[in-house]
């Protein structure tokens, strides 16, 4: 979608800046330049919604880099609330992407000592941590994190993945399984829960690995990744129960692999590409 | 009876004035409250315990897509006789005396300064300065038992239910204009008396904040109780199904 800026009216603006805002959509260009082109004139005459602007405009300034910008609307809060502190969030935000680490920490830091339960004052720390590269020190604080706030879902999925990072793969499973018990019908929580089993390897997580990857292709029958894995998963059983001969096993299994094959290649029919890789990659049985 | 006739003087000097009056303060009433209310600080304590409540709440509800072996370890964290969350958690029991506590102190007596204290004050000065106006009349006829309700400081035995009294009016007025409140003011303004009212017969039960003692307690009995239900265990046979269908 594209607009011709030059023609937008001063209500237009505002009505895609707060539709792009109900929508999460974060669009930085796009209001970046709105801002340049129709509000920054006069921004006195945005009303009521001139604040809640400022800070789509800040982050949109900040994703682009446009640090000065992100200054300006800055100190026009500020100077409408000194001392606020959804403003002096505002302010670590711009410093964290200034890569002034410390600077933002010891902001983030205050804003917490006002502020206890402020919980996006303490992800950001986190954040902040991730950036610099000291994963395990993040690790810890989203540990502390989430003993106080169990139940926040986007950290658990973070946890998950700073696991994931450093290869702490049981810890993992338990954040994936930790997402699952928040979203039980989303079927890429039960993908990631399978793809962490199935890396790790050995029959039980493998049989796991198996279950959650069939959940997931149950809820949602196009996720090729699914097929895919349960594909490999299934192959991989098949393996084990060959060495160890546990026939009645390995007959469902290898339905079940037939059965992920076909549906893949089914799904592939345009570009058999991957079929064939699959064939190739089958056991003969 | 011979049917009564008002005297348009008691429409400009009586019937509006209280219709405005009313109005006006409760305008008033929105913003001073405005202007006293303090937001509510709320204890990370607290927001732990909600949280934990929710997550233990997941559990019993969800725990059935972990494997069993997942599903005890979290129970036992929670629920373990020695070193389970519920049972280390130890949490003072909610304050038994509101007046203890200062906060609380300072919000009721708030509350009061905007709440109750005009409604008598205004209540008081309008039935000192309008009383015993007849103002106007309902367009039904009505049973004896509203006398009180419409014709309060006007007790004649013998005039119709339907006339309603100047103090009746104001009181009338006071539970009448949420709506044009609600047009003026917008949703959940502090402007509206009969919200409050509601609130203070209630409120002996909702000032009392939740308990998170008897809360752990009761989710600690449903956690004990609940069974795991391993809901994986037939999905590779459906997706076969579902194959051949």
């Amino acid at each position: 979608m594209s607009f011709n800026y030059e023609e937008i009216s001063h209500n237009e603006a505002k009505d895609l800046l707060r539709q792009w805002r109900e929508n999460n959509e974060r669009r930085g260009k796009e209001v970046l330049e709105l801002w340049d082109v129709v509000l920054r004139e006069d921004v006195n005459k945005l009303g009521n919604e001139k604040h809640v602007i400022l800070e789509q405009v800040i982050y949109a300034a900040l994703d682009c880099h446009m640090y000065c910008i992100a200054m300006l609307c800055l100190v026009m809060l500020s100077n409408e609330f000194p001392g606020s502190l959804r403003v002096m969030k505002l302010k670590a935000a711009v410093l964290e992407a200034e890569e002034k680490f410390d600077e933002a920490l010891e902001l983030l830091d205050n804003i917490i000592k006002v502020d206890e339960t402020n919980s996006a004052a303490r992800k950001r720390r986190i954040a902040i941590l991730k950036a610099q590269g000291y994963i395990v020190e993040a690790i810890k604080e989203l540990v502390d994190y989430l003993k106080k706030f169990m139940s926040d879902v986007e950290a658990w999925q973070e946890l998950c993945n700073l696991y994931l990072q450093v290869q702490d793969y049981s810890r993992a499973v338990f954040c994936a399984e930790e997402l699952l018990l928040h979203q039980p019908h989303s079927h890429l929580h039960h993908q990631r829960l399978a793809d962490i089993r199935y890396t790790m390897g050995g029959i039980e997580n493998l049989e796991l690995a198996k279950l959650y990857y069939c959940q997931s292709v149950k809820l949602n029958p196009d996720n090729m990744r699914s097929l895919l894995g349960l594909y490999l998963t299934t192959t991989n059983l098949l393996n084990h129960y060959k060495s160890s001969g546990n026939s009645g096993k390995r007959k469902e299994v290898w339905k079940l692999c037939h059965w992920a094959q076909s549906k893949a290649t089914k799904q592939t029919q345009p570009t058999s590409q991957l079929s064939q890789m699959m064939l190739s990659l089958a056991i003969t049985e | 009876m011979p049917e009564l006739l008002l005297d348009p003087n008691i429409r400009f000097w009586v019937f509006l004035p209280i219709v405005i009056i009313t109005f006006l303060v409760g305008i008033v009433r929105h913003y001073v409250s405005l202007i006293l209310s303090s937001q509510k600080k709320i204890e990370l304590i607290q927001v732990q315990d909600s949280q934990v409540m929710i997550r233990a709440r997941l559990l019993r509800e969800n725990g059935k897509y972990l494997p069993r072996q997942s599903f005890a370890m979290r129970r036992h964290w929670f629920n373990n006789e020695e070193t389970g969350y519920f049972k280390v958690q130890k949490r003072a029991a909610a304050s038994q005396n509101p007046m203890t506590d200062p906060g609380m102190m300072t919000d009721m007596l708030k509350g009061n300064l905007t709440n109750v204290l005009p409604m008598i004050v205004i209540g008081g000065w309008i039935n000192w300065m309008f009383s015993g106006f007849l103002t106007t009349k309902v367009p039904f006829p009505l049973t004896l038992r509203f006398k009180p309700m419409l014709q309060r400081g006007v007790e004649l035995a013998y005039l119709d239910a339907s006339w309603v009294s100047s103090a009746s009016w104001y009181f009338l007025n006071v539970f009448g204009l949420r709506t044009i409140y609600a047009l003026v003011l917008g949703e959940n303004n502090a402007a509206d008396q009969s919200k409050i009212m509601q609130e203070q017969m209630s409120g002996a039960a909702m000032a009392m904040p939740p308990d998170p003692k008897a809360a752990f307690k009761a989710e600690w009995e449903a956690l004990e109780i609940t069974e795991h239900k391993w809901a994986l265990a037939n999905v590779e046979a459906d997706l076969l199904q579902s194959n051949t269908e």
